[in-house]
């Protein structure tokens, strides 16, 4: 595990060590990389077979969403921002990613085809095929004019950081800057995912609409090699991605800049006063953790296999929200208790694995009444266990001693 | 045909007969065959043909397969009684599947209408003699002017004879022979905003495209297109392509399909054919082989100019009198004007209308976020809840009006008394941390949405209005406003003023008042800051029940209704001004024009408008963070 | 101790994949079927249509001496839960065909996953074609089916001159009303008497538009609606066209996403004469159609339940592989798949649907006319149409063919002659 002993000296400060004052860390990066080799040992492509490619793939996809609810602790619980659009950033870094995934294998197949032809075809006509393979399905056959990098990996790459990034920098500037706090950020943050998700719903914008992207799970390059292989290999990178952002935010949470954050959460004005830059703080943590949103997202949909715009919409931001709270607010940890904890039992119960209750004069269907326990277990949650699932471990800690 | 002449006596069934002269075009009528039919019978003019045709034209004749001929017919029970159309009598009792019902479809329909216009003007029932005006409007022809002339000298309603004067100007506007009679009659349509005045004048202004090498004398040009501004030289070289003038310019993909029809030993007219991936080897390739003679030759720009420039582009008038067209150009254009205020007009309803229905939906939150600063994101399934209690008193009480009158203030209640528990369970505890109480409701509207598709199911539910409300207050053809959409903006009015009369005029308000300034001062005044608190949510609660009522009678009830509402009710009260009732008034002014007017910008995409809209909106609250009303002094807070 | 658990773990892959390629009893089918999310108003019937099926085919003595097990799953409307649930099926539940989706997103998210496992998937919905996968049979309308038809009988019957085409925004009323375009355009229709309007899902405010529909008379044409309007938007857009005063006779509007289902909680009585164009009608007075409806009501114990055209369209695509899988005497997918083509069944409405080498079917086109009742009066029903995968209306796809038996390609160039792809689109 190289990355701990880069890591750890940058955050050594004199006389205390980031990662002995931090044994959280370290527990985590075991875990994870205990569960990363189980679940290869067992997974169908590279082991016994006794997890199926689907679960290596939800697993993949769990651990991705552990990642954006690490960046939302530290946005929310450290920082105090309460924002719902994280859920935003995180289909950005999809999207970017997935009009590579999509524009590469297409041009793949047309290539191919087009080479079948008498005479080889112009560049132009490569484009225009790609661009009609693409947008035949939603009555077009222009490519926009968003797609121009679509064929090159490092640009839309640079883009899954640098769209999500920049969304949050402007946005971010805007709002601190104007001195936008408190529930009326929240607001803001959610008209702006409302608006993001309503114009990638519309068919002009280039993006697919309604149907968004698709087939994000065939990876150009790599056409042949069976999903089961393939669901591995993007295990392994998400896992990598959550060892290393949790890594970076509790390194970033810990020391003098994250008391500043904390400050800021618990009271502004006297950070301020104190003579603190805090909108440059709030726009520092906004934006790094939507950067890191868009990684996740880049990493989820193409396990996915599908990304569109209704996964953008207001309430998956605010299920990120539900989730960190479940999890335990202000702990890096709690949010990955609550992601992981949340998204897998909804799966369970809507994915119609739990057993369907019978109470004789009433049957509670899963599917049906798994919505209403998590609204009202979330409020229960919110009133009576502020501090979440991760509040557990502080009876367990004080106990010991 | 045959099967009827055995079937029955030539004499006895005259109508029937004419019938079976045209049996298949009766049978299974067309628009395009109707006409022959329908002269066919009226010139026959057999005893009953009116009534058959009538009868047909409702769907009530019946057709037996076996022989052909044709029947009315009575239910009987599941089976039909069939009835001879000549002499009435009851011929047999068959099931459903023996006979075929005929149908004309609405454009056959519509044809039988016209042409019973002239017997049904002078219909004693007076609403036959409206339909047959409708009819005579829907499918005007020159012969109707003498019919309803002739009826109009016998008219007696005022309001039906003033119908037919309208109708007889627009007829002799468009078909009479006099010329000087027509202009008279356009004249008179000048500055008349009806549609189908201007809908006369359009289809008498109507042009065709032509082309000529010289601009003929003898028709009516309404426009001369010189290439490179009316027309493009491409558009015009294709109407001269299309008319076999000129040779087909080959495109890129002509040639590349030419170029692979000439492949000759791995080369194209000398080119190596992996040399052929760019468009300019391939010219070069199809050059040669168009100086070898084997492929037509490109068209240059060049070609097309000089081919383009023999001809004259222009379009002409399908009217031949210019003075009529002169004349009706005339009077369009003085109807311009006033159809585009008109137009403006009745956007400004529209907006209105939005307006009001968000600021229905916001008005609860103005109390309960903007002056008790709770937020309540469960507030849309408050206005969710108040439409379900709509559709639940429908379906139990059948008359719309009553169940209407029932379901507002039971609406009122259910949710009042919503809000008071949810006030006394979960706000209450957390009134001193505000984005916790954002999350707690966040889970309390999941809740409720979901439990909503559990007893409702996910299928959007109708709120009917009652009939004095489903019908359209009709200023002319350009404006008119639905009449539930005046009864939401009449509400919506009240409501302002209820809310501004128990805010500033009541000990309820006062004490509201007090209590948001500062409880601690107003507890010790005597004031039960408990009380207030729950009161005022549940009042909050209450309205946003009302609302739903509302907006279900112009939208659909789904358990999702109020999520569609909430965040932009939010962006009403902050935009508005948080805090003040005027705010949130301003705040659903501008929100709702403001929709609109970007909806006139781009008509074609409805979602664009509502993304525009958001994206203003936070633009908006960056420059002006406490809304346009902004309270100042203590009263701000913060 | 692993490494024992490990062995039997893969004998027991080894054991169940050996036993899928003997067709092993029971049959499996799977249905796939949103039964909550916001489709499920529509699915949940698809879902209880197709185990009355399994159940009729079971009472009639199963299939190839095997019974029929319907697995149901439920992707609960949402996208990539299909394509995760399509794996589930295919890999652990091992059925061997699947039933299901109805929204054309849907049916993409899972197409991949389908090709990739070589699944075999009848889809029941009528949808904006453009595709023909190798795997997937059609059992819905194709826009030739549906839209064309009903176009053409706007310009003949009604004298349509100038037309509004209406769409909620997304896939179908997108291709859709570029076909259509395209179509008028090539009908002589000027491009300024096509007016285009998208609206989002749900859309509740449409006083504007409807006014905007209403002015387009005062060109002195006929102006008639193509409604590509999808779910509870269509509520709101009646209640619109109603309280303006907009009758039938003035404005029709044919509408290709309403049918009994829709219309079933809507007061109708303002409705009366506009039209929708399906492959099937309720009011459809057939013996067979009379026993479908019959056998319905008892299956779902309620005589108030609606029948629709995807119901008819899961009817005919299950007894059609069912037919299929008794040819082949197997279920395999390849063979069942080359059985499939050519078979033919009776249509509830009349008349013969046969399943085409393009994976899409021949069947007839109805228009109704919404009665009071909320039942569709038939005006107008051709002769059986065959599906086409693609449009001859849209430029990239005007050369190309689909035909699965004998050039083995979904998507043929006919100018090239070649074979663009064998995977679909996504």
């Amino acid at each position: 595990m190289t990355m701990e002993t880069t890591a750890a000296p940058q955050a050594a400060t004199p006389n205390r060590s980031f990662l002995r004052d931090n044994p959280s860390v370290m527990w985590f990066i075991g875990l994870l990389g205990v569960f990363t080799v189980i679940v290869t040992v067992l997974s169908e492509g590279m082991g016994a077979g006794v997890i199926s490619t689907n679960l290596v793939k939800i697993l993949g996809m769990t651990l991705c969403l552990c990642l954006i609810a690490i960046a939302m602790d530290v946005v929310w619980g450290y920082c105090g921002i309460l924002s719902l659009g994280h859920f935003a950033f995180f289909g950005l870094g999809g999207y970017a990613i997935g009009m590579w995934l999509m524009y590469a294998r297409t041009e793949i197949v047309i290539r191919d085809n087009l080479a079948q032809g008498a005479i080889p075809a112009t560049e132009q006509e490569v484009a225009e095929a790609v661009a009609s393979q693409i947008f035949g399905v939603v009555g077009s056959s222009d490519l926009p004019l968003i797609w121009t990098f679509a064929g090159s990996l490092p640009a839309q790459l640079a883009l899954v950081v640098l769209v999500p990034g920049l969304l949050a920098l402007l946005f971010g500037w805007l709002a601190f800057r104007s001195r936008v706090t408190g529930v009326y950020l929240s607001i803001l943050t959610q008209a702006m995912t409302l608006a993001l998700s309503l114009y990638l719903f519309q068919n002009d914008t280039g993006l697919r609409g309604n149907n968004g992207l698709s087939g994000l799970q065939n990876i150009p390059g790599a056409l042949d090699v069976p999903q089961a292989i393939i669901s591995v290999w993007f295990f392994w990178a998400s896992a990598v991605a959550l060892g290393l952002g949790y890594l970076l935010f509790a390194w970033v949470v810990s020391g003098k800049f994250g008391s500043v954050i904390r400050a800021i959460r618990d009271n502004e004005a006297r950070v301020r006063f104190l003579g603190y830059n805090v909108d440059g703080y709030k726009l520092f943590v906004f934006t790094i953790t939507a950067v890191v949103a868009g990684i996740a997202g880049a990493l989820y949909y193409p396990q996915a296999g599908i990304i569109n715009p209704a996964e953008i919409a207001p309430i998956a931001s605010i299920y990120l929200a539900v989730w960190v709270a479940i999890g335990g607010r202000g702990r890096l940890y709690g949010a990955v208790i609550g992601a992981a904890f949340v998204s897998l039992l909804s799966s369970w119960l809507t994915g119609g694995g739990a057993p369907n209750v019978d109470l004789g004069l009433f049957r509670i269907v899963w599917t049906d009444w798994w919505l209403v326990l998590l609204g009202l277990g979330f409020v229960a949650v919110t009133l009576f266990f502020p501090k979440g699932i991760g509040g557990l471990f502080d009876y367990l800690v004080r106990k010991k001693p | 045909m045959l099967g009827h002449a055995t079937a029955q006596d030539a004499s006895g069934s005259p109508l029937q007969d004419v019938l079976q002269t045209v049996q298949a075009d009766v049978a299974n009528p067309s628009r395009s065959t109707v006409p022959a039919v329908l002269g066919a019978l009226l010139a026959a003019d057999a005893p009953g043909t009116v009534d058959f045709l009538r009868a047909w034209s409702d769907r009530e004749v019946y057709e037996r397969p076996d022989d052909g001929l044709f029947f009315y017919a009575r239910a009987a029970g599941d089976d039909l009684t069939l009835i001879d159309i000549d002499n009435g009598a009851e011929i047999a009792t068959v099931g459903t599947r023996d006979v075929n019902q005929i149908r004309p479809n609405a454009g056959v329909r519509r044809e039988i209408g016209a042409a019973l216009v002239a017997f049904e003007l002078t219909h004693p029932d007076p609403d036959r003699r409206i339909a047959a005006l409708d009819a005579a409007a829907r499918s005007p022809e020159p012969d109707q002017i003498a019919a309803i002339q002739a009826a109009r000298a016998t008219e007696t309603d005022p309001a039906i004879a003033d119908r037919m004067d309208r109708l007889i100007a627009l007829l002799v506007a468009r078909f009479d022979q006099d010329s000087a009679t027509r202009i008279a009659a356009i004249e008179a349509l000048r500055g008349d905003v009806s549609t189908p005045a201007r809908s006369v004048l359009n289809q008498l202004l109507q042009t065709r495209a032509d082309f000529a090498p010289t601009l003929p004398e003898d028709v009516n040009v309404a426009l001369v297109k010189t290439p490179g501004e009316e027309i493009t030289l491409a558009a015009a070289y294709e109407v001269l392509v299309a008319a076999g003038l000129a040779p087909a310019a080959p495109g890129r993909n002509a040639i590349r399909d030419a170029l692979r029809a000439n492949v000759v030993d791995g080369a194209v007219g000398g080119v190596p054919v992996h040399q052929l991936d760019n468009d300019a080897s391939r010219i070069v390739a199809y050059q040669a082989l168009q100086d070898a003679g084997t492929l037509p030759p490109l068209v240059t720009e060049a070609d097309v100019a000089e081919a383009v420039a023999q001809y004259v582009f222009f379009d002409v008038y399908l009217e031949p009198d210019a003075a009529v067209t002169a004349a009706a150009a005339a009077a369009q254009a003085a109807t311009t004007t006033k159809v585009a205020l008109f137009q403006f007009l009745s956007l400004s309803f529209d907006a209105l209308s939005l307006a009001s229905i968000f600021f229905l939906a916001a008005i609860g939150l103005a109390i309960t976020f903007g002056v008790m600063r709770v937020i309540n994101m469960a507030h849309g399934e408050f206005i969710m809840m108040g439409a379900y209690t709509g559709y639940v008193v429908q379906t139990i009480i059948p008359n719309y009006t009553a169940s209407l009158a029932v379901a507002l203030p039971l609406a009122f209640a259910v949710t009042f008394l919503a809000g008071v528990v949810m006030e006394r369970l979960v706000i209450r505890h957390l009134y001193t941390r505000p984005l916790e109480t954002l999350l707690a409701t966040f889970g309390i509207s999941i809740a409720l949405q979901q439990l909503a598709k559990n007893i409702f199911g996910t299928q959007a539910r109708p709120l009917t209005a009652p009939d004095w409300l489903a019908g359209a207050i009709q200023i002319n053809d350009l404006v008119s406003v639905a009449a539930v959409r005046v009864g939401i903006f009449v509400m919506a009015g009240l409501f302002l003023l209820l809310l501004l009369y128990i805010l500033n005029r009541t000990r309820l308000g006062l004490e509201v008042r007090a209590v948001t300034q500062n409880p601690g001062m107003a507890a010790s005044m005597g004031i039960n800051p408990d009380r207030i608190n729950m009161l005022t949510f549940g009042l909050g609660s209450g309205i946003a029940g009302v609302a739903g009522v509302a907006i279900g009678l112009v939208a659909q009830v789904t358990s999702e209704m109020g999520a569609n509402y909430i965040v932009q009710s939010f962006m009403t009260v902050v935009v508005g001004g948080v805090g003040s009732v005027f705010g949130t008034l301003a705040g659903a002014a501008l929100i709702g024009s403001l929709q609109k007017g970007i909806e006139w910008f781009n008509p074609t995409n409805t979602l664009a408008a509502q993304t525009y809209m958001v994206l203003f909106i936070i633009l908006f609250i960056q420059f002006r963070p406490k809304g346009i009303v902004a309270l100042k002094g203590r009263a701000a807070g913060d | 101790m692993m490494k024992k658990t490990l062995l039997s773990a893969v004998a027991f892959t080894a054991l169940t994949t050996a036993a899928h390629a003997q067709a092993a009893c029971p049959i499996k089918v799977g249905v796939l079927h949103s039964l909550s999310g916001s489709m499920a108003i529509s699915e949940t019937t698809l879902r209880d249509v197709m185990q009355m099926l399994v159940a009729e085919q079971n009472a009639q003595g199963g299939l190839l001496g095997c019974e029929l097990e319907a697995v149901v799953v439920d992707p609960a409307s949402d996208w990539p839960l299909f394509a995760e649930l399509t794996r589930q099926l295919l890999t652990v539940d091992e059925v061997d065909v699947i039933f299901g989706a109805w929204t054309s997103v849907s049916r993409k998210a899972l197409l991949p996953v389908l090709e990739e496992l070589n699944g075999l998937f009848f889809y029941p919905v009528q949808y904006e074609g453009q595709e023909s996968s190798r795997n997937v049979f059609y059992t819905g309308a194709a826009p030739n089916h549906q839209a064309i038809p009903a176009v053409d009988y706007f310009i003949d019957e009604l004298g349509v001159e100038s037309f509004a085409l209406l769409g909620t925004d997304y896939v179908y009323p997108r291709t859709t009303n570029a076909i259509l375009e395209s179509y008028l355009l090539s009908k002589g229709i000027a491009p300024e008497d096509i007016f285009v309007n998208y609206t989002p899902f749900g859309h509740a405010d449409w006083s504007t538009i409807v006014s905007d529909v209403v002015a387009l008379g005062a060109g002195g044409k006929q102006v008639g609606v193509i409604s590509t309007i999808n779910g509870d938007a269509n509520v709101g857009f009646y209640t619109e066209l109603a309280a303006q005063g907009v009758s039938a006779d003035d404005i029709p509007v044919v509408a290709f996403s309403v049918g009994e289902e829709e219309l079933s909680g809507l007061d109708t009585s303002r409705l009366v004469g506009h039209l929708a164009a399906w492959n099937y009608f309720m009011s459809a007075d057939t013996p067979e159609n009379e026993a479908f409806i019959t056998a319905w009501h008892e299956f779902i114990g309620s005589t108030d339940r609606v029948t629709n055209d995807p119901m008819e369209a899961h009817y005919i695509g299950f007894n059609m592989w069912v037919n299929a899988v008794e040819a082949a005497g197997t279920t395999d997918v390849d063979a069942v798949r080359e059985a499939m083509w050519g078979q033919e069944f009776p249509n509830l409405t009349g008349g013969m649907a046969v399943m085409n080498t393009n994976h899409h079917l021949s069947k007839p086109v109805l228009i109704g006319e919404i009665r009071a009742d909320g039942q569709f009066d038939i005006i107008s029903q051709t002769p059986e149409v065959p599906g086409e995968a693609w449009s001859p209306f849209l430029t990239e796809s005007a050369t190309w063919t689909s035909d699965w038996q004998t050039l083995e390609c979904g998507m043929y160039d006919t100018a090239t002659s070649t074979c663009v792809q064998l995977t679909s689109n996504y």
